[in-house]
């Protein structure tokens, strides 16, 4: 395979299809912090040239991460759907580009597509879409998914309520997570980040949750976001009620070992969810995922930040989940340095995780040594609302408490909601509306007040 | 007139004409909206009266349509011009100077460069490296080295009264402190370089912490025992949140001598270091719990 483009009567060649990814990247700091990126916009131009005529077969051959020493490149391989895969091996990954936004293209045919993709192909072109390409793609894929409510259907935009506090006071968790509901947030999941991470502390939290959505008869889901492992203990020792357990992911077998994970320990937590956890499903997984995480344990193989992410869907995918988000600007500066970047990977990531077939949402997000402003986070969420992205977070003015940094806020999603035309998860939606919360798709007479909810 | 142009004339006909919106309707005086403040003024009900003992959160805050009232925003943008100015900061060049500390700095070339590469801002530049061989008593028990970290803010502001307040605790508990040093662009792990180089049993850096909202000014210290390049997070003992509405600095330099004479002791750091003797001389400082919530202050007042 000769991997070399010319432009302007320069040749540029390129040594890997790895090197050809990570080239082919819209500027990252973290693709210069691994010293992998581009050198200049010319060679970027002519690293996605050349990676346009390479075909999905040949992706499927070379993989970033190789087979013989990574778990999840063994996993993505053997689990492709070959009839899938035969429908599209042939194409180009710029004649797949044309495929996927062709009008004649919609989400069921996308879909059948779906299982036939190696993360890998929905990385490489993604890395040849504009950010108004991932959105009009992005938007037509179709990924429906249930547990106690039904996510994922055309016109609907969920959210999560993320009542986290800096001491895991049950109270306060309790009135974060009142006043989130009452102005029409979480339906996608009551999901607390707990401060204290043993498996009594995230079977209180969940039991008190639980108690308030039964009394109120709210059809959402709730999760505690501890580690897998507290989660199985509290679940499989303390049996307490668990309606999604949550893991975070990374896009190599080295990062998810520096997570405390393999895919032999997901497969018997998704197991155990199955037996023991308290929604009819069939979706009960929640994973979270972020550009850089691979790189930020050095497992990262030389491979760039957006395929390694794509990894990540490919992992999750296995497991039917009920939520996967990309915490996009959470990680910091040396990874997405600015607004601009952290807006494209939250694009990104949205199209290539519905591109892999998973029900995905985002946190939009970013710290506060990152360039970014209010503003520019405000018009995230609204191009992620008409990308068609499943769910967004919800806080008390998008500020974490516990976690320190800004995020969406109660606020936010019903005002995207009304721009957009979205409403809630159809049976969240009715909820509201018997409560008063809503009336139809305006804020209702009891809209933002918490006392509607019984403590 | 071709079809085409006979339906645009239809339509136009049918939106108006001229005028394709009525005239606007003449507005009565428009009543003054209910006062909206933040925080709380009025904890009057059962929910607001919860909400106050529980959580910092911003709860009960009201709403205009789905937006905010105009206070919640003006707090909600001094609270996040606080961090994001802190960030923003850097430390004085003539800091070090003023103070009479030996003057450090990493490899990092600029403010950008720092927030970008915290692999250079783990090492020191070579000049320095000269520096700190030639100005600094070598094998003290104790290295202290104060930084900018992420907020210069915090280390200008309390940086001196926290460097003091833990030396003169390191020598009542009878440990020798060495040169003390400030270090500019700096990250947690400096403290290996700087440690190792002058062969000090103990290195701690006193640094600024990445702001939260409406706080830029703690600062955070990292313990190791026996530095060197290779150290891990697994072998510090760190103190978060010290500023005057967290840890005041007395007592925070107070704690860490404890720490850095339970190192010495025990010849050893971090997640090996036992502190269950010490519970009641450390406080937070010997667990790894959460902290506890701050109070939340109206930052913006305007003068009439």
């Amino acid at each position: 395979m000769r991997l070399r483009a010319t432009i302007r009567n320069v040749g540029y060649e390129f040594g890997s299809l790895r090197e050809v990814f990570a080239k082919a990247n819209p500027p990252k700091s973290g693709d210069q912090l691994a010293g992998i990126a581009a050198r200049d916009p010319v060679e970027r131009v002519a690293a996605r040239a050349v990676l346009a005529n390479v075909t999905l077969e040949q992706i499927r051959n070379n993989p970033v991460i190789p087979y013989e020493v990574d778990e999840l490149t063994r996993l993505f391989e053997h689990s492709l759907d070959e009839a899938a895969y035969s429908a599209v091996k042939h194409l180009t990954v710029g004649q797949f580009r044309e495929w996927l936004l062709d009008s004649k293209t919609d989400g069921h045919r996308i879909r059948s597509v779906s299982p036939g993709l190696t993360p890998e192909m929905a990385a490489a072109v993604c890395k040849l879409m504009t950010n108004l390409d991932l959105m009009t793609a992005g938007a037509k894929c179709l990924v429906v998914v249930r547990a106690n409510n039904t996510l994922g259907l055309p016109g609907r935009l969920s959210s999560r309520v993320q009542p986290n506090h800096p001491t895991d006071d049950v109270a306060g968790i309790l009135l974060s997570t009142r006043e989130g509901l009452s102005y029409g947030c979480g339906d996608a999941v009551i999901g607390v980040n707990p401060a204290t991470d043993t498996a009594e502390s995230t079977a209180e939290i969940l039991t008190a949750i639980d108690a308030v959505l039964k009394k109120n008869g709210c059809p959402t889901q709730h999760c505690v976001l501890s580690h897998v492992t507290v989660q199985m203990r509290a679940l499989s020792e303390l049996r307490c009620p668990m309606d999604l357990m949550f893991q975070s992911l990374s896009g190599s077998e080295a990062g998810n070992k520096a997570f405390g994970i393999s895919v032999g320990l997901i497969d018997e937590a998704a197991d155990m969810m199955k037996r023991l956890g308290s929604t009819r499903g069939p979706n009960r997984m929640y994973f979270e995922t972020g550009q850089g995480s691979a790189l930020s344990s050095a497992a990262h193989h030389g491979a760039d930040q957006v395929t390694l992410e794509a990894r990540c869907y490919g992992f999750a995918r296995r497991y039917d989940p009920f939520l996967v988000n990309t915490v996009v600007g959470f990680i910091g500066p040396e990874y997405l340095e600015d607004g601009p970047q952290i807006t494209r990977a939250g694009l990104e990531d949205h199209f290539m995780g519905k591109l892999l077939g998973i029900p995905m949402g985002c946190d939009a997000c970013f710290t506060y040594h990152a360039r970014m402003s209010q503003d520019e986070l405000e018009g995230l969420k609204v191009l992620l609302g008409a990308a068609g992205c499943t769910y967004l977070m919800s806080l008390p003015v998008g500020d974490d408490l516990m976690l320190n940094y800004p995020s969406t806020s109660f606020h936010d999603i019903p005002s995207v909601r009304r721009l957009l035309g979205k409403r809630p998860a159809p049976e969240f939606d009715a909820w509201l509306n018997e409560l008063g919360i809503l009336d139809g798709d305006q804020p209702g007479e009891r809209f933002g007040d918490p006392r509607v909810i019984r403590p | 007139m071709s079809h085409t142009r006979t339906l645009v004339e239809a339509l136009r006909k049918r939106l108006g004409g001229a005028a394709p919106l009525p005239p606007p309707a003449p507005t009565p005086r428009i009543p003054e909206p209910p006062v909206r403040v933040f925080p709380r003024r009025n904890e009057k009900t059962a929910y607001a009266k919860e909400a106050a003992t529980h959580t910092t959160a911003l709860l009960g805050i009201g709403h205009v349509g789905t937006r905010y009232a105009t206070d919640v925003v003006l707090q909600f943008q001094a609270e996040l011009a606080v961090a994001h100015g802190a960030v923003a900061h850097e430390l004085a060049p003539d800091f070090a100077a003023r103070n009479a500390l030996l003057p450090l700095e990493s490899r990092v070339a600029d403010h950008r460069q720092f927030l970008l590469r915290p692999d250079l801002g783990r090492r020191l530049s070579d000049e320095s490296v000269h520096r700190l061989r030639a100005g600094a008593t070598k094998s003290p028990d104790v290295q202290p080295i104060l930084a900018d970290g992420l907020s210069a803010v915090a280390c200008e502001g309390s940086g001196m009264a926290l460097l003091h307040a833990f030396t003169r605790a390191c020598e009542r508990r009878g440990l020798t402190v060495g040169t003390p040093v400030c270090a500019r662009y700096a990250r947690v792990w400096l403290e290996d370089e700087i440690g190792e180089i002058v062969g000090a049993k103990v290195a701690a850096i006193l640094l600024g912490e990445r702001p939260g909202l409406g706080t830029g000014d703690g600062l955070s210290a990292y313990l190791v025992y026996e530095p060197k390049l290779g150290k891990t997070d697994g072998d510090r003992n760190m103190m978060s949140n010290i500023h005057a509405r967290g840890t005041p600095p007395e007592v925070a330099g107070d704690r860490l001598a404890v720490l850095a004479k339970a190192m010495v002791d025990q010849r050893t750091s971090g997640v090996s270091l036992d502190l269950s003797g010490l519970v009641a001389e450390l406080g937070e400082a010997a667990s790894r719990a959460p902290r506890a919530p701050q109070e939340r202050v109206r930052l913006v007042e305007v003068d009439r």
